[in-house]
């Protein structure tokens, strides 16, 4: 069993190439960040979100149409011509399958930093898991059939129903503990989000050692690859909310949205689906790959998104 | 009185005339709140991410009880002394203003954000002995200290009565995060130290008043920062009773005793906030909502989404930052019954906006830091005017008069001048200044402004703003409604500059918001709406205008030339 196969033993159900413990772990980081963002929202956030569902629909078409694209253009223009190694078409269907699941929390979370619409990064996360079910084995399906794989994926709704669980009990508990007392809110609001910040560096101090490897014997292909999807992904969907004039807010929440796509869903459906399949690693590889980069990517245009979010801003009123 | 033409204009629920203010002076009128109130929230403050304290009226009371004593018991202060007060909108701050009202000491103040030599004057000039600050802003106190009367500090935290952990949270953010505690270097007492010593003395603070009486003063209320040196107003018990009773009779029934909540944004060392929502709402036994700070206006976002605000107090340029922030076009307080708005003139694009937006209407009222303030409302019950101020409140007889004081007849520009109970004593040791603004027991207050035939009132402008444009008299107000009301201009201000040919010239500084109108498109659409010696020859885009702590911009700023072209534009 080499690298990759520990990779995806030890991660059947987290994106992250770690063990046991830091999983837990991570689970309970993921928790506590999501009670978080819960704990900064009111009913009334979403109702503005369910009251003009547009920018859902427009979500939906960038994450399940512009996304997908994305991916098999990268793997069609660079992936494929340019990669020396066997199983090459493993690798370029790992990537389809990364760029055809929906979004998980990350992109909760960076929306949170980036002083996007959360309710809407929210609702647009529970709304593509949804819509996975069809969504995800329909441009898999399609994508494949023109790279010449034939390849046709369930995706179990099992995994699907566990994201939505996963993302609505800490919300939901957050936003009614806001309810009861706006300090306990505040509070674990500021904790949510410090813990968020401490999530970046801990995923890179906890995948970069045990994966040395895997980084050194890439080749340079799979990498515009892996980060190309997530980088192209937010920029397109970004540019292309910003043409049809959407907010400036919704813009970037949706181009996050997009762009970052759950890594740990990917990495459960491939396990669940190629077990016994002898190109499970490379299935593996893009997945993986991207797990790391999008945070990566994600904290970069963070840092642009917050720049570019203080120049827009209403010029305010000098009051004390 | 005599019989004026607004006094039909009185709704049935407010009163022409009050006869008797209830109260001999504030301590009196605080005790009746408390008792009649006493288990219910006085005060809430809340800040930005929605972290809050409160207070109630007993609360309140008992330790602006303990903070009386300690000044006067336990530093010695005798009655007439002043003490300074420097914070932000918190807890600490009805506590410590109510404290040195129920010694019998005056109030003096003053600005957070005042610069060393700003605090120096004032505290020199008003001779203050003692000084409550922030500690956020105590570091300029060993510069400012020495130069002055002050002999005790009193240091407040912003986060002063909030629960431990909350507290504690809000004090590491503040030390690690945002750094915005200085060491405070100078001997300082900690207000939670001087409550503690204060309610060690057993003294009835009753004590403490029996030599106040209405025509004392409760407070210096310093002014005129904004055009020339500023001078104290000395505002008496007698004043801040009267105008918080008038403020609140002009509403008649739409302010439900121990019913409203009320949101505080604007500063309470200001006097707008300090009578109308201080003394004002704990008079009718409202919880009063308190917001440090509400700049960026995000910072308000938690306040409306966790209390149900039924009245909130504003400036036109606070009206007009909620109405552009998404959330609060999402979703507008459902609970609001009316908004007041004064400090600067209401814009009318703002008010239809507001009003289309909340389905509550704003109601403008007009006054001055010599005036209690208030002086005209419009009332809520009755004819609201759009662009006016409104019609005196009781017992208050407004005109407006010519150079040599005579009445200029209706629909005529005139200084308005105004008599009342709210009309302060006269400048803290400045009998000239004095003389020059009370003249036969009128208050002059600088404003042009015209009435019409039902007695409503409407500022043209400040007097000093008008700009002489080959001897026609153009008012900057008209002019900066106008560009205003263009789409993409957030802020303009207009002042006259010297010319050889006309005398003086017109001049916008305007601040555009997403869409930006250039020079000419702002100069064609002046020529659409305005005679052209009104037309401003010069038009400058900067990226901020000069302001008040209130948020009224500065015209005189902008003439002295501080104001930069912004590098975009």
């Amino acid at each position: 069993m080499n690298n990759l196969m520990i990779l995806a033993n030890e991660t059947a159900n987290e994106a992250t190439v770690v063990n046991e413990f830091e999983q837990t772990l991570l689970r309970i980081l993921v928790v506590i960040i999501m009670f978080g963002l819960g704990a900064g929202l009111t009913p009334k956030d979403f109702g503005s979100a369910l009251k003009r569902p547009w920018g859902l629909v427009i979500g939906w078409f960038t994450q399940f149409f512009i996304m997908p694209l994305t991916v098999y253009l990268l793997i069609v223009s660079v992936l494929i011509p340019f990669s020396s190694g066997e199983g090459i078409l493993f690798v370029a269907l790992g990537a389809l399958i990364m760029g055809s699941v929906p979004a998980g929390t990350t992109s909760n979370l960076f929306t949170y930093f980036s002083k996007g619409n959360l309710a809407l990064s929210l609702t647009m996360t529970v709304n593509s898991t949804l819509w996975a079910f069809i969504m995800t084995p329909a441009a898999l399906f399609i994508y494949s059939n023109l790279l010449g794989l034939d390849e046709s994926l369930s995706v179990p709704f099992s995994e699907l129903a566990l994201v939505i669980v996963g993302l609505i009990i800490p919300v939901g508990l957050g936003m009614l503990l806001r309810k009861f007392s706006a300090n306990v809110g505040a509070v674990i609001e500021l904790i949510g989000s410090v813990v968020g910040l401490l999530f970046i560096p801990f995923l890179i101090i906890i995948w970069v050692p045990r994966n040395w490897q895997l980084l050194l014997t890439t080749e340079w292909p799979t990498y515009v690859v892996a980060i190309g999807m997530g980088l192209f992904g937010i920029t397109v969907a970004y540019y292309f909310t910003k043409l049809i004039k959407v907010h400036p807010m919704n813009a970037r929440t949706i181009a996050l949205e997009t762009g970052i796509n759950n890594g740990p869903l990917a990495i459960a459906v491939i396990v669940a689906v190629y077990i016994d399949n002898p190109g499970l690693d490379q299935i593996l590889l893009v997945p993986a790959l991207y797990s790391l980069f999008i945070v990566l990517i994600s904290a970069l245009v963070t840092l642009v998104f917050r720049r570019a979010n203080l120049a827009a801003e209403q010029k305010i009123p000098n009051l004390l | 009185m005599t019989e004026r033409p607004w006094m039909k204009h009185y709704p049935a629920d407010v009163p022409k005339e009050i006869t008797d203010f209830g109260f001999s002076h504030l301590p009196d009128l605080l005790k009746a709140s408390a008792d009649e109130y006493s288990k219910q929230l006085a005060f809430t403050q809340v800040m930005p991410n929605g972290m809050n304290g409160s207070l109630t009226y007993k609360r309140v009371h008992e330790q602006s009880d303990s903070f009386a004593r300690y000044l006067r018991d336990e530093l010695g202060l005798k009655s007439g002394d002043r003490v300074a007060v420097q914070m932000p909108n918190c807890l600490a701050y009805p506590v410590v203003a109510f404290g040195i009202l129920k010694a019998g000491l005056v109030l003096v103040n003053t600005n957070p954000l005042y610069t060393a030599s700003e605090m120096i004057h004032q505290f020199r000039d008003s001779g203050a002995k003692a000084l409550v600050v922030i500690d956020m802003f105590a570091d300029r106190l060993p510069e400012v200290l020495g130069k002055t009367n002050v002999e005790h500090v009193v240091t407040v935290k912003v986060a002063e009565y909030f629960p431990g952990v909350v507290a504690g949270v809000i004090r590491m953010v503040q030390k690690v995060w945002s750094r915005t505690l200085p060491k405070v270097t100078v001997s300082h007492t900690k207000f939670k130290q001087a409550i503690k010593l204060g309610s060690n003395h057993a003294t009835e603070v009753v004590e403490y008043q029996k030599e106040l009486s209405s025509d004392s003063i409760a407070a210096l209320q310093y002014t005129g920062g904004t055009t020339g040196v500023s001078k104290g107003a000395m505002l008496t018990h007698g004043n801040l009773v009267a105008n918080t009773i008038q403020m609140i009779a002009m509403n008649g029934t739409y302010i439900t005793p121990g019913k409203e909540t009320v949101l505080t944004a604007l500063p309470l060392y200001h006097i707008f906030a300090f009578t109308v929502n201080l003394l004002g709402f704990y008079h009718s036994g409202a919880r009063n909502i308190l917001v440090p700070s509400p700049r960026p206006p995000s910072n308000l976002k938690r306040a409306f989404e966790n209390y149900k605000i039924t009245w909130l107090s504003g400036v036109n340029t606070l009206f007009n930052a909620l109405l552009n922030e998404r959330w609060f076009q999402e979703s507008p307080p459902k609970h609001l019954v009316g908004s007041a708005a004064g400090g600067m003139s209401l814009h009318d694009s703002v008010a239809t906006k507001w009003k289309d937006l909340t389905g509550t209407p704003i109601v403008e009222g007009f006054g001055l830091t010599e005036t209690s303030p208030v002086l005209s409302f419009n009332p809520m019950g009755g004819l609201s005017k759009l662009g006016s101020i409104g019609i005196p409140v009781p017992s208050t007889d407004i005109r407006c008069v010519d150079e040599d004081g005579k009445e200029v007849p209706v629909g005529q520009p005139g200084e308005l001048v105004a008599r009342g109970p709210q009309i302060m004593k006269g400048y803290w040791q400045n009998d000239e200044e004095t003389a020059n603004s009370i003249r036969d027991g009128w208050f002059y207050t600088g404003d042009i402004a015209e009435m019409d035939e039902d007695g409503y009132f409407k500022i043209v402008d400040r007097k000093k703003d008008m700009i002489l444009v080959s001897g026609f008299n153009v008012y900057p107000n008209e002019i900066e409604e106008l560009i205003a009301s263009m789409d993409g201009i957030s802020e303009v201000g207009v002042i006259g500059y010297p010319d050889e040919k006309s005398g003086e010239k017109v001049q916008a500084f305007v601040v555009s918001s997403v869409r930006e109108p250039s020079k000419d498109e702002i100069i064609a659409y002046c020529r659409e709406h305005l005679a052209a010696y009104k037309i401003p020859s010069k038009i400058t885009m900067v990226d901020e205008l000069p302001k008040s702590p209130i948020g009224k911009i500065l015209r005189r700023e902008l003439r002295d030339g501080m104001t930069s072209e912004s590098k975009g534009a």
